[in-house]
């Protein structure tokens, strides 16, 4: 196995590639853990590493060469976020990691199987890497009963994973509001990569929660045009296309440039509630969700196909200009569902626009297709206006 | 069916036609029938739980004195409506589903849709046959059939349960709605059983082992030209077993995917020539499943092929893949005789 080949660094990548021992140097030596990336999610992801006594080895977005490796070594028929986390644990496997981790054992569709599949492809590799999975199985699961932390510091470097996680909720929001009114363009994803950096650097919990009273003053001094009324649009669907900018061609930017404001539906925070079922008065709550969807959708298929459905018809009750609804190609749950928007679309008049991705979408074709939706959006505003 | 060497379930069953004229009239001029409507036909897509559940529907539905339609097989027509009119991202079976729909909505009343969540306790089904019934009111809205579901959860319901309710929601006395269920299920029972033993009679020379999921291997648009290339080819075959008893609980969760496994495992070169696995495109169970099973296979040390089927899959292209693949198998053959001893 090659030992520290050169991995080019993805534009955040969190933790680099194991530093060159100097002479005199005190190297860290704790072990690495690669963790699959959910955008900007993997700056608190993070923290619940060094609540383990870990490193973590891991990125806010799917660079091209770690796309590559999954391409050449995950099954063609595979879904795109197994390819591009494949990508991502070749690539640390290949810097000498030796330890990943991955949801696994829930849920009705592929997903339930990355898991066991990357550790057969993995092996098959000749690499030397164990992936974790996070089942339920007591309290303790396997990746805590291996590391074996320290109670107390543990449970504060969660708390601190908690606190950033609610600071990347609040830093996505004020992005999402501010970049269709800004006036020079580009700005407000200037700030948010700034306010992101220094979230992930941050080492103290007092200095997270300074930058989080910062972050609302941070974005308020971008130069904005006030007299704009941005077209509002939801994002529902799979959740890593949602999440990784890489997979998504930059789609909350590029709505955002063309006079969109987006509301993705996918907030870390506000799921972990939903998942186990947090606060009685929770509107997002599975069970709310899915009495939403009832009209149209009889069971959940599994994946977020419940909160697609629901969504969907909340935007179009709320007045909500329209939605855009994406998944990997051939998305199990998602596409199962995709007659059904169609129908909410039709039957509840909001604009639903399917965007499935996969390794060879192209980037002028995904911009094409949301300029020409954002066209729609202006024509039938024009026309309620008349 | 050409070439399943009858062992497939669908492949004996009556040939319920869509056409009006072709309707299955009611055993008994049917008080049920009156109730639920007079002339209200009920229509069968010949697609999915077609296969799934063999004879099931059908045998249900005229225990309870009603009307079936079942559309009818697979053809050209119906490929080309489904590219048509389905959701470009589908599986081929469910493209399919769609199209046999298409053609039963102006023909039928209502149309039969089940909830597949779960077909063996312990299991779920494909995530996909979820949305089955919501996706086909989609489908028919504005024509004259509507849809008529039920919930098939082996792990919440018995499916005997399940039918029965549907038969009192039809209308039917609690003692026929019963009978009927308990029918129905006998039937499917049979159908499996005979389609097993069908396949174990292909003794003295070493079968192929033909994989895949129910609705894949029935229908004869999809499989029927890989059976039937094997079997001009005097390659003897043995279709999987969908009975329900050869499940066992494992990591595999997805039903057939799990039988198909388990089969798998018991596969060895001494009694087994092959492995050949017909899957359709965008097939989200056997995209994960395959690789599984070619590590099976490989450890088995039996030859393991997949055919993969969509909508322009080329008879040309099938012909010399199965023909390359048999070759392997009977060189293998020469290369290492048979060993006295089975196992492995």
């Amino acid at each position: 196995m090659q030992a520290l080949a050169p991995v080019e660094l993805p534009r955040y990548l969190l933790t680099g590639p194991l530093p060159e021992r100097q002479a005199g140097d005190s190297v860290d030596q704790r072990p690495l853990v690669a963790i699959p990336n959910l955008g900007n999610y993997s700056i608190a992801f993070t923290s619940v590493a060094e609540a383990l006594g870990v490193r973590a080895w891991a990125a806010t977005r799917t660079t091209p060469e770690a796309m590559k490796l999954g391409l050449e070594a995950a099954p063609e028929s595979a879904c795109l976020p197994f390819k591009a986390y494949l990508g991502l644990f070749i690539q640390a496997a290949r810097a000498g990691v030796k330890y990943a981790v991955m949801v696994n054992s829930v849920g009705t569709c592929r997903l339930r199987y990355y898991r066991g599949l990357f550790q057969q492809v993995l092996d098959e590799m000749g690499f030397d890497m164990y992936v974790f999975g996070l089942g339920y199985d007591g309290l303790k699961p396997p990746l805590v009963r291996y590391f074996d932390p320290r109670p107390w510091p543990f449970l504060k470097w969660v708390g601190r994973a908690a606190v950033k996680m609610a600071v990347v909720d609040d830093i996505e929001l004020a992005a999402w509001r501010t970049r269709p009114l800004e006036l020079e363009p580009g700005a407000t994803s200037r700030v948010m990569s700034q306010c992101l950096r220094e979230l992930d650097q941050s080492a103290s919990k007092r200095a997270t929660q300074s930058l989080r009273a910062d972050v609302p003053r941070r974005f308020a001094a971008i130069p904005v045009d006030p007299e704009r009324r941005p077209f509002r649009v939801g994002l529902v669907g799979e959740v890593s296309v949602l999440r990784d900018r890489y997979l998504n061609h930059d789609l909350e930017d590029l709505l955002g440039r063309l006079g969109v404001e987006v509301r993705n539906f996918f907030l870390l925070g506000a799921e972990l509630g939903n998942i186990f079922n947090l606060g009685t008065r929770n509107p997002n709550s599975r069970k709310r969700l899915m009495e939403v969807a009832r009209p149209y959708l009889g069971a959940e298929v599994g994946g977020h196909a419940v909160e697609s459905v629901a969504h969907t018809i909340r935007c179009a009750e709320q007045g909500w200009d329209g939605v855009v609804h994406v998944c990997p190609s051939g998305c199990m749950p998602e596409v199962s569902i995709r007659p059904l928007l169609r129908k909410i679309s039709a039957d509840l008049d909001i604009p639903v626009l399917p965007l499935s991705f996969d390794e060879h979408t192209s980037h002028v074709g995904v911009t094409t297709r949301l300029e020409a939706f954002v066209d729609v959006l202006r024509d039938r505003r024009r026309k309620d206006c008349q | 069916m050409e070439g399943a060497a009858g062992v497939i379930p669908s492949a004996e069953m009556k040939d319920h036609s869509c056409r009006p004229d072709r309707v299955t009239q009611p055993t008994q001029q049917g008080s049920v029938a009156g109730r639920a409507g007079a002339g209200s036909v009920i229509g069968v897509p010949r697609a999915i739980f077609y296969y799934t559940h063999p004879h099931l529907w059908e045998t249900f539905l005229s225990g309870l004195d009603l009307p079936v339609v079942v559309s009818a097989p697979s053809t050209e027509v119906t490929v080309r409506t489904a590219a048509r009119i389905s959701e470009a991202e589908h599986c081929l079976p469910n493209k399919l589903f769609d199209a046999h729909l298409h053609e039963l909505g102006p023909a039928v009343d209502r149309v039969l849709v089940p909830r597949i969540l779960s077909t063996v306790r312990g299991h779920i089904a494909c995530p996909k046959l979820a949305a089955l019934p919501d996706a086909a009111r989609v489908l028919l809205a504005g024509q004259r059939a509507s849809v008529l579901s039920l919930e098939v959860d082996e792990n919440r319901r018995p499916l005997l349960d399940s039918l029965a309710d549907l038969g009192l929601e039809l209308g039917a006395p609690p003692d026929q709605a019963r009978a009927a269920a308990e029918g129905a299920i006998a039937a499917m029972t049979a159908a499996e059983t005979r389609a097993t033993d069908a396949a174990g009679e292909s003794a003295g020379q070493r079968p192929v082992l033909i994989l895949g999921h129910p609705y894949t291997l029935g229908d004869r648009y999809i499989a029927g030209p890989i059976l039937g290339k094997l079997k001009r080819m005097n390659v003897p075959l043995q279709v999987m077993s969908f009975s329900r008893s050869t499940v066992r609980e494992s990591f595999v969760k997805w039903d057939t995917s799990a039988k198909m496994y388990h089969q798998l495992l018991e596969v060895s070169p001494a009694g087994w020539a092959g492995v050949v696995q017909i899957t359709s495109f965008n097939c989200g169970c056997d995209s994960m499943m395959i690789e599984l099973f070619r590590s099976v296979a490989r450890d088995r040390g039996v030859p393991y092929m997949v055919v993969m089927v969509d909508e322009h899959t080329a008879q040309g292209g099938l012909e010399t893949r199965i023909e390359a693949f048999v070759d392997t198998t009977a060189e293998r053959l020469a290369r290492s005789p048979r060993p006295a001893a089975a196992g492995w």
